[in-house]
């Protein structure tokens, strides 16, 4: 936690706003879903409340509030309560684990009349070391929350939207944890900073005993590995149950599968985790793919230099830096949530039986085939940046 | 002593939850138990500076085997098998004797286990590289068999699905 008072309790806001971050770009993802699927299929949205219709988000906000509690009869009270919550719970914590900008050196400096010492702080809410793979097991537990709510709620359709996520989430698990592994060997490492560090500079690498320099490009995972990246989004995608792969919520077939006996607050919880899902898996798709907060062609060194040099202190110069720096790490994020969007309202939903040949059958070959070339090139022709 | 104290609000909530297992009637109840007790034994391990194992805990156990157990769980009518699955003498002997032996199992372990003569920091305990080679090269083998008996539950369990009629009969 830390070593004095001053560190600890930063270290807890720090955790609290990260939380909060998370929690509060949902709306924002709600109005830019419900704008972007308005946008891509020639329809307004809703325009009316407020300035481009972004009041309504206060709106659906109080409503939400306000709805009649209402517990099905002959449901699992326990299980029917506790099923949102543990919605949000993966999502919010497997977030923390990701640095969301540079590590911040503070120097030391007086306060309150006494001598504060050199501080570290990351801006992240935890750091285990262990990076990718607390978040991939903790982002596992996400399942719970659909089976607790479709057998809590003691209706068929729930039953069969919570049976149909959990083995999809099962089944996606295999291929999205296979397809970062020739990333990892290329890494080796499992922390997300490291991978960070690895990714700065231009594109270069060892190639059978040759340096190879591509000045145009930047040293990021996506030119190593294109097609870990593309299986890693796709199960992403059935991972969060986002389409073409919302086969639990498929509102033809299911009524609205899981939360289809949910309302009001609770069912804003599953919104939560569903959008804290995909911000996990875009953050670590920005981190492993696209590096992290990092740009490319010594930009962000500029830009840590020129934040530091406006400000008189070299605290908040530091400070400020690290948060322009987020700010990148953001817009990131925010492009592949947009993906996220443009996807779901663009292809069609699958049919269970293709989801489950392209999970199995296809993306799980190709994700060990890429392990083989990927332990090949690592061990014959060099190691990578 | 932070520590001290998740130690003991980790081990009596890992504790209560195995009891949980034992004490419900409803299977999925104790299986979401179970579940329950594997994330307290994963927070024991996170304690212990082993977050490797910790994770992988989380991860094999909670997030995979179990939730293959809930949902299996999930189809059974539990009004009726209730019933069958816990009550009775015979099975309250069985439970009590399951208990006893575990019990005077795990004290004689831990009362052979000699004490540990220093302590281990961080930077010692956890290394995941260590890890890997040590299953690659030492025990390669066992890992290796370990791997043919996890693949011999899917074929066995396909070949008799394809006995009994359903999806895969041919």
């Amino acid at each position: 936690m830390g070593a004095d008072i001053f560190e600890v309790s930063v270290n807890i806001i720090k955790m609290l706003l990260i939380f909060l971050m998370m929690v509060q770009l949902v709306p924002i993802l709600v109005w830019v879903e419900r704008r972007g699927s308005a946008f891509i299929q020639n329809r307004f949205g809703p325009n009316r409340v407020g300035p481009l219709g972004l009041m309504q988000l206060l709106a659906d906000a109080v409503k939400f509030l306000f709805k009649e509690e209402f517990v099905p009869p002959k449901s699992h009270a326990l299980l029917y309560y506790a099923a949102p919550v543990l919605a949000l719970i993966p999502g919010a914590i497997a977030f923390g684990g990701i640095p969301l900008s540079m590590p911040i050196h503070i120097q030391p400096f007086e306060m309150f009349g006494s001598q504060w010492g050199p501080y570290t702080f990351q801006f992240q809410s935890y750091n285990l070391g262990i990076g990718i793979l607390f978040i991939l097991a903790i982002s596992s537990l996400g399942a719970y929350a659909l089976l607790l709510a479709g057998w809590g709620s003691n209706n068929k359709y729930s039953l069969f939207g919570a049976l149909r996520a959990s083995a999809q989430m099962i089944s996606y698990e295999l291929a999205m944890g296979l397809s970062l592994v020739g990333m990892l060997m290329l890494y080796r490492s499992l922390d997300f900073q490291d991978m960070i560090d690895l990714q700065r500079g231009p594109l270069h690498f060892m190639f059978f005993g040759k340096e190879v320099l591509i000045p145009i490009l930047p040293n990021w995972g996506i030119f190593y590995q294109p097609l870990g990246f593309l299986l890693f989004a796709t199960a992403a995608f059935a991972e969060t149950n986002r389409l073409p792969f919302d086969l639990p919520e498929a509102e033809g077939e299911l009524v609205a599968g899981y939360h289809t006996e949910y309302g009001g607050l609770k069912m804003l919880m599953f919104y939560i985790g569903e959008y804290g899902h995909m911000m996990v898996a875009s953050a670590v798709m920005v981190t492993f793919y696209f590096g992290g907060y990092d740009l490319p062609f010594q930009l962000s060194e500029t830009l840590v230099s020129a934040v530091r040099g406006a400000f008189s202190s070299v605290n908040l110069g530091t400070v400020m830096a690290a948060l322009a720096l987020h700010v990148v790490f953001l817009i990131k994020i925010l492009f592949f949530l947009w993906v996220f969007i443009w996807v779901r309202w663009t292809l069609p939903r699958f049919r269970y039986d293709q989801l489950m040949d392209l999970g199995w059958k296809k993306m799980l070959p190709w994700a060990l085939a890429n392990v083989l070339v990927t332990a090949y090139f690592v061990l014959m022709a060099g190691s990578a940046g | 002593m932070s520590e001290l104290i998740l130690f003991y609000f980790l081990a009596a909530a890992t504790i209560a939850a195995a009891v949980g297992v034992v004490m419900n009637e409803n299977p999925l109840l104790c299986a979401l138990h179970l579940v329950l007790s594997m994330l307290g034994v994963a927070g024991l391990f996170f304690l212990l500076q082993a977050p490797f194992v910790g994770a992988v805990q989380i991860m094999v156990y909670a997030g995979a085997v179990m939730v293959l157990f809930v949902l299996v769980l999930m189809l059974i009518d539990t009004n009726k098998e209730g019933e069958k699955f816990s009550g009775g003498n015979i099975s309250a002997l069985t439970k009590g004797l399951a208990v006893g032996i575990l019990s005077g199992l795990m004290t004689s372990i831990i009362l052979r286990t000699p004490q540990p003569t220093k302590n281990i920091t961080a930077q010692e305990a956890f290394d995941v590289i260590d890890i890997a080679k040590l299953l690659f090269t030492k025990y390669a083998l066992a890992f290796e068999l370990l791997g043919i008996l996890l693949l011999v539950i899917p074929v066995g369990v396909v070949a008799l699905s394809r006995i009994r009629g359903g999806t895969h009969d041919r």
